[in-house]
């Protein structure tokens, strides 16, 4: 019936798939009929005797395409501009809960410190964000893109305690993987050296041989995991860290309940590093472990009174110590 | 009326005058009161109307027409002046729908080409308004150019 229905039919089928450029809605309305036409168009013309109106037709329906193409298009984005104005109020809210929710989780994280042991860097009442992200192993392509690096000696590490992972602790990175470690007149030795750590604090109260001289040999405030440092990492007198853990202790040296006493802390449990203190408010450790009514109350009458200001957006710095050698 | 179909005349011939390419390749014509055609009771709201938009509403003004047949029927008013293609065809009567300029009429197969079911269009009250008010805008503009080139200065 039709003179070249091979052609045609090839013809026919390049425009079913040229019909792709049109926003969906209009495809799927007009796609069909727009075929159909387009057939019908290319029948017609095959009609005609000649080369030159089949040229012509040729031309005429890529320019209609081509024009018409970015025409809808245009017009799809415009009313689609449009009509985000009633639905945006929803979509807003979801889209900011899912990224809070994402960030809030995975990104950084609220902690609140109810413990004195890093006193002098970190007080009792600091609330934190922590950024979970820097210590986190990234894998093998993230480890380019995402600002990782391993917690060095002097780094303030956020942590699941290893005796009871449903706590976190903070404290300071003194000994990494290897490191000989051992405290004397309540300084610390690492690998030989005197370390002078400006950051720690010695409110000593009563003089403690196992806390000021470690290690010594375990009494009845090492847990098990420090029983197990005691037993298999401390040679001639000194810690040695194993792979895979940090040693770490508290700034308020004399008041702290840290590696000395519960052992080392796994890499995997590392949860991150404090990013900045956003509220410090002044009150007692039983009432920041838990929001209780008295608590609530006492941050609505006190809350401009107790609030230390001052370290509001306050950073948690890591601090090296100075090394002094010949102290064997 | 007539005068506006003068009209079309004067412009088909004149392209039929013009090289291969620029008479065949018939450049939609954007505007505003096309892209943008709003719901409205007003006919002259809608004025002026594209060249593609009038002469679908004049093919439907005898009958209701499926796809192919609006373009047959604009490219015999023309004088194969004004060729729709599939894109431009389309693209107006989806506006025009939604401007209820036209209505989708039953579906059914056209007799004369194959035994497809094709989606046939009628022109609404609205829109023979407003296919009269541009016949008359057009027939005053006609009128206007006439007066002026009475002359025969061109």
């Amino acid at each position: 019936m039709t003179p070249q229905p091979g052609l045609i039919g090839t013809f026919c089928r390049i425009y079913s798939v040229l019909l792709y450029a049109y926003p969906r809605d209009f495809r799927l309305q007009y796609g069909t009929a727009m075929q159909q036409v387009f057939r019908d168009r290319c029948r017609d013309v095959a009609r005609t005797p000649g080369r030159l109106p089949m040229l012509r037709v040729a031309v005429h329906l890529a320019a209609d395409w081509l024009s018409t193409t970015v025409r809808e298009n245009a017009t799809a984005v415009w009313s689609a501009g449009r009509k985000q104005t009633p639905r945006s109020f929803v979509t807003e809210w979801a889209v900011t809960i899912a990224v809070y929710l994402f960030a809030t989780t995975t990104l950084v994280q609220a902690y609140v410190v109810p413990t004195g042991s890093m006193e002098g860097t970190v007080r009792v009442g600091d609330h934190m964000l922590v950024d979970r992200v820097t210590y986190a192993d990234p894998g093998i392509g993230g480890r380019y893109i995402l600002p990782y690096h391993q917690p060095a000696r002097g780094d303030i590490v956020v942590f699941l305690y290893p005796e009871d992972i449903r706590q976190t602790y903070v404290k300071r990175v003194i000994g990494l993987p290897g490191d000989h470690i051992r405290l004397d007149k309540q300084q610390v030795i690492r690998n030989g050296c005197r370390l002078t750590e400006a950051y720690a604090q010695h409110i000593a109260t009563y003089p403690d041989a196992y806390r000021d001289n470690f290690p010594l040999a375990p009494d009845a405030s090492t847990t098990p995991r420090g029983r197990d440092m005691f037993e298999h990492h401390v040679f001639n007198g000194e810690v040695i860290v194993p792979p895979d853990t940090l040693f770490v202790l508290g700034d308020n040296r004399e008041n702290s309940e840290d590696s000395r006493y519960w052992g080392f802390v796994p890499r995997s449990y590392v949860v991150g590093k404090p990013l900045f203190v956003y509220w410090s408010y002044d009150a007692p450790t039983a009432d920041l472990q838990e929001w209780t009514l008295n608590h609530v109350l006492d941050v609505a009458q006190h809350f401009f009174t107790r609030t230390r200001w001052e370290r509001t957006l306050l950073v948690p710095r890591s601090q090296a110590a100075q090394e002094a050698g010949g102290a064997r | 009326m007539l005068r506006a179909r003068g009209l079309t005349e004067e412009l088909s011939s004149r392209h039929l005058r013009t090289p291969l390419l620029t008479s065949s390749v018939q450049w939609p014509i954007i505007s505003v009161t096309d892209v943008f055609m709003a719901k409205t009771q007003s006919p002259h709201e809608l004025l002026p109307l594209t060249p593609p938009v009038f002469h679908i509403l004049l093919a439907l003004s005898d009958e209701e027409r499926h796809g192919y047949g609006i373009m047959q029927d604009v490219a015999r008013q023309t004088g194969n002046g004004l060729q729709l293609g599939p894109g431009t065809l389309y693209g107006c009567l989806k506006r025009m729908l939604a401007a209820g300029l036209v209505a989708e009429s039953d579906e059914r197969p056209d007799p004369a080409l194959d035994d497809e079911r094709r989606r046939y269009y009628c022109m609404t009250t609205l829109g023979k308004r407003v296919v009269r008010a541009e016949a008359q805008r057009l027939a005053g503009a006609v009128m206007a150019a006439n007066a002026k080139l009475a002359g025969g200065i061109v």
